[in-house]
C-alpha cells in the first residue's frame, strides 16, 4: 500500500448511497425553494423571445447576480436589473422594496429603441428590439397589484 | 451488481437533464404566448385553454399569410402588384385584399376622406413609409402628390381592383385591425375561451382574464410616450377591440418643429387638430362587419378630424357602435358615454376627465 | 507541518496541474448547455481527489488554498476567491469524511465532493449578494453535480489505475 488511503476504483453500493443522498438533498431543496418562489418573490418572471421562440425565462431577481446578454440577427443587447429612480441598484437590494424591473443597458443595434424604452417594471410590459428580433417580456404579479395592465395602447 | 450500480450512476445524468426544465408550471396559468414581428411592429398573442398552443401557432401563420398579401414593400404581395400595375385580378394570394379594399372605400366615404389609403405617396414623401429618411417635402411637390389622393377613385368589383393612374395605396392603417378581426374568427374556430393580442397599437381582448375580471388595457399618456407606466387611464374590457392613434408614436423634428406620421389627406401635412391621441373601442361579439378594421381606420380618421368633428361623427354614427377616448393638447381626456363605466381614469395623470353623452 | 523537498515539489506540481485544469475547463463552457451561473465541470477537483488519497487531507488543503488564491489572482478577480474557496473547502471537508469512511470508491467521493462544492458556492453567492435568490439554483446545481462528480470520479479512477504501474509512490512515500 503506497497511497495514504488506498482508493477503490470500482463503484460500489456505498457510492449509490451517496448518490441517493445528493438526490434527496436536491429534491428537498427544490421543494423548499421552488414551492415558496411564487409567493415570496416580487415582480415575477422575465421572458426573452428570440425570433418568435422563447429563448430564456428566469426570475427577475436573477439579474441582480449578473446582467445577461442576448444575440440574434447580428445584434446584441444586454439586460440589467433596474430600480425606479436609481441608476445602479445596490447589489443587496431585495424585492419587493422599490419598483424593480428590467431594462436594456446597451445594444449595438442602429435603432436603440430597446435602450430608449427604459425600465419596465409591470407584468405585461415588454422591451422590443426589432433589428435583433428579440422581445423581453415581464410577467407575473404586475397585473394583480391594481395599477398594472395586461396590455398598453399607444 | 455492477449493472445495478451503473444504472444508479446513469440515473442522475437523466435526472440532471430533467432538472434543467425548472419548476413545474401551475396548471391554472397554462397559456400559449407567441411573438410575431410583422407589419412593421411587434405582436404578442396569448391564448388560453386546451387548444391554446395550436391556436397560437395558427395565429402566427394567419398573420404571416396576411402580411404576404397586404405588405406594401414585399414584392410578391397583392398590394405591391396592385401598386405596380394599377390593376389586380382576384386570385390566389389576394383573397384578403378585396374585402379590405371594399372596407377602405366605405370608411373613406363615411369619414369624408379623413381616412384614405391613397395618401400613401404623400406619406412616403415625408419619409414615413419605412426605411426612408424623414424630410419635409416642398409645397409644389405636395400639391402634385395631393392631386392623386382620392380613395373613392379606387374601383373594386367582385373580380378586379383598379387604381386611378399614378395612385398607390398603403393598407398600414387598417391591416392590423383586419388581422385582429381574422384572429377572432380563428379563436372561435379553436374554441379559445380567453385570449389577448397586441398588434402594435391595436389590442384585441377575447373573453376575460383568468381571474374572471375584465382585461386591463392601459391608454398611454401621449405627453409621456417613453414612460412605461404613464397612462391617462385604464380600460376594463372584455371581448373588445381597442386601437389608439397618436402623433407621439412616430415623428421627427426639423428646424425646431415636430412633424408626426398621421398625414391629413386634405392638406398633405401632419394632422394638427388639437388632439394628441384617439382611442376607438368596439365590441367583437356578434356578427358586426369587421369591427377591428373599423376601429383601426376610425382611430386615424378621427385624429385627423379633431375633437369637435370626431364627437359629431360619433353622435351621428348609425353603424356598428364604437366608443372613444380622446386626449387633447390642452390637457383633457374626453370619454364617450358607453365607456364611462369601463374607463379607470388616472386622477394623478394631470388631465381633466370629461364624459361625453 | 514540515514538508520534505520532494513533498513540496509534488504539491507545487499538483497545484500547477489544478490551475491548468481550471483554465482548461473554460474551454468547455458547460453553462452554454445549462444556462445557470456557477455550472462547471470541476476538473480541478480531480487533483483534489488525487491529493486527498495520495498525500492526505493536510497537503490536499494546502494545494487547494494555493490553487484558489493563484486562480483568483491570475483572473484578477478577488470576488471569485470567496466562491472558489468556500466551494473548495466544503468539497474538501465532505470528501475527507467520505474517504475516512473507507467504504466508498472514488466515484462516490467525487460525487459527494461536487455536491458539497456547489453548496459552498451557493453559500458564497448568498453571502456576497445578500439575497436568497441564488438558492433558487441549488436544486439544479445539485442535480448537475451528480453528473460532473461522476465524470471527475471516472477521470480520477483512470488516473489511479495509470499511476499504479509507475513508481511515483517512491516520491511520495517518505
Amino acid at each position: 500500500m503506497f497511497w495514504k488511503s488506498s482508493p477503490k476504483l470500482r463503484p460500489n453500493g456505498w457510492d449509490a448511497l451517496v448518490v441517493l443522498a445528493v438526490i434527496a438533498l436536491a429534491a428537498g431543496s427544490a421543494l423548499a425553494v421552488w414551492r415558496g418562489a411564487g409567493t415570496a418573490r416580487g415582480p415575477g418572471t422575465v421572458i426573452v423571445t428570440i425570433d418568435g421562440r422563447e429563448a430564456d425565462r428566469f426570475p427577475l431577481s436573477n439579474l441582480l447576480e449578473a446582467p445577461r446578454t442576448y444575440s440574434n440577427n447580428g445584434y446584441t443587447l444586454e439586460l440589467v436589473y433596474g430600480l425606479r429612480g436609481m441608476e445602479n441598484p445596490p447589489p443587496d437590494h431585495r424585492e419587493p422594496f422599490g419598483e424593480a424591473g428590467v431594462r436594456a443597458a446597451w445594444a449595438d443595434c442602429p435603432t436603440q429603441d430597446c435602450v430608449r424604452t427604459g425600465l419596465i417594471t409591470r407584468g405585461g410590459q415588454s422591451i422590443v428590439c426589432l433589428p435583433a428580433r428579440i422581445i423581453v417580456q415581464l410577467t407575473g404579479t404586475g397585473a394583480e397589484d391594481g395599477g398594472g395592465v395586461d396590455a398598453v395602447l399607444g | 451488481m455492477r449493472r445495478l450500480i451503473s444504472i444508479t450512476l446513469a440515473l442522475p445524468l437523466l435526472l440532471s437533464l430533467t432538472a434543467c426544465f425548472g419548476p413545474p408550471v401551475d396548471p391554472d396559468t397554462v397559456q400559449e404566448s407567441i411573438q410575431v414581428i410583422a407589419m412593421d411592429t411587434a405582436m404578442v398573442i396569448s391564448t388560453y385553454g386546451k387548444r391554446s398552443t395550436a391556436a397560437a401557432y395558427a395565429s402566427e401563420d394567419l398573420i404571416r399569410e396576411l402580411e404576404s398579401q397586404l405588405s406594401r414593400t414585399e414584392e410578391e404581395s397583392a398590394v405591391f402588384r396592385l401598386n405596380g400595375t394599377g390593376t389586380l385580378e382576384l386570385g390566389e394570394k389576394a383573397e384578403d385584399l378585396f374585402p379590405l379594399l371594399e372596407a377602405a372605400d366605405r370608411y373613406c366615404r363615411e369619414t369624408g376622406g379623413a381616412f384614405d389609403i391613397t395618401v400613401a405617396p404623400v406619406v412616403a414623401a415625408w419619409g414615413f413609409a419605412g426605411g426612408a429618411e424623414y424630410r419635409v417635402p416642398g409645397k409644389a411637390e405636395l400639391q402634385k402628390l395631393l392631386e392623386l389622393v382620392d380613395g373613392t377613385a379606387v374601383k373594386v368589383t367582385d373580380r378586379t381592383a383598379a387604381l386611378a393612374p399614378g395612385q398607390s395605396i398603403d393598407l398600414g392603417g387598417i391591416a392590423k385591425g383586419y388581422a385582429a378581426d381574422r384572429l377572432t374568427d380563428l379563436f372561435r374556430e379553436y374554441e379559445i375561451p380567453r385570449a389577448m393580442a397586441t398588434l402594435g397599437g391595436n389590442v384585441l381582448v377575447w373573453g376575460n382574464r383568468p381571474d374572471g375580471t375584465p382585461w386591463r388595457v392601459g391608454v398611454q399618456d401621449p405627453a409621456r410616450p417613453q414612460e412605461q407606466n404613464a397612462f391617462v387611464g385604464v380600460l376594463l374590457l372584455e371581448n373588445a377591440f381597442a386601437v389608439t392613434s397618436g402623433g407621439y408614436q412616430r415623428y421627427f423634428e426639423e428646424s425646431g418643429k415636430t412633424y408626426h406620421h398621421i398625414i391629413d389627406p386634405a392638406t398633405g401635412f401632419p394632422a394638427d387638430s388639437g388632439l394628441t391621441s384617439v382611442t376607438v373601442v368596439a365590441d367583437c361579439a356578434g356578427d358586426s362587419d369587421l369591427p377591428g378594421t373599423m376601429c383601426d381606420a376610425f382611430s386615424t380618421a378621427l385624429f385627423v378630424m379633431g375633437e369637435e368633428r370626431a364627437l359629431d361623427f360619433w353622435r351621428n354614427w348609425g353603424g356598428n357602435p364604437f366608443e372613444l377616448v380622446l386626449v387633447t393638447e390642452d390637457g383633457r381626456v374626453a370619454v364617450t358615454g358607453g365607456l364611462a363605466e369601463k374607463f379607470d381614469f388616472d386622477t394623478e395623470s394631470g388631465y381633466v376627465l370629461e364624459v361625453i353623452s | 507541518m514540515k514538508l520534505t523537498a520532494k513533498q513540496l515539489t509534488v504539491c507545487a506540481l499538483l497545484t500547477a496541474m489544478a490551475l491548468a485544469l481550471s483554465y482548461l475547463e473554460n474551454l468547455f463552457p458547460l453553462a452554454l448547455a445549462i444556462p445557470i451561473p456557477g455550472v462547471k465541470l470541476g476538473l480541478a477537483n480531480i487533483v483534489t481527489v488525487f491529493a486527498l488519497y495520495a498525500l492526505g487531507p493536510a497537503q490536499a488543503l494546502m494545494i487547494l488554498t494555493a490553487r484558489c488564491l493563484l486562480g483568483a489572482m491570475f483572473a484578477g478577480n478577488m470576488n471569485a476567491l470567496l466562491f472558489s474557496l468556500l466551494g473548495g473547502v466544503a468539497a474538501m471537508l465532505v470528501m475527507t469524511g467520505l474517504v475516512r469512511l473507507g467504504k466508498l470508491s472514488v466515484y462516490g467521493v467525487s460525487v459527494g465532493g461536487a455536491a458539497a462544492h456547489n453548496c459552498g458556492q451557493t453559500a458564497a453567492a448568498v453571502l456576497t449578494l445578500g439575497s436568497a435568490a441564488p438558492l433558487y439554483y441549488l436544486p439544479v446545481l445539485l442535480a448537475v453535480s451528480l453528473a460532473t462528480g461522476a465524470v471527475t470520479g471516472l477521470a480520477a479512477a483512470c488516473l489511479f489505475q495509470a499511476l499504479g504501474h509507475t513508481n511515483l509512490h517512491h516520491l511520495i512515500k517518505e
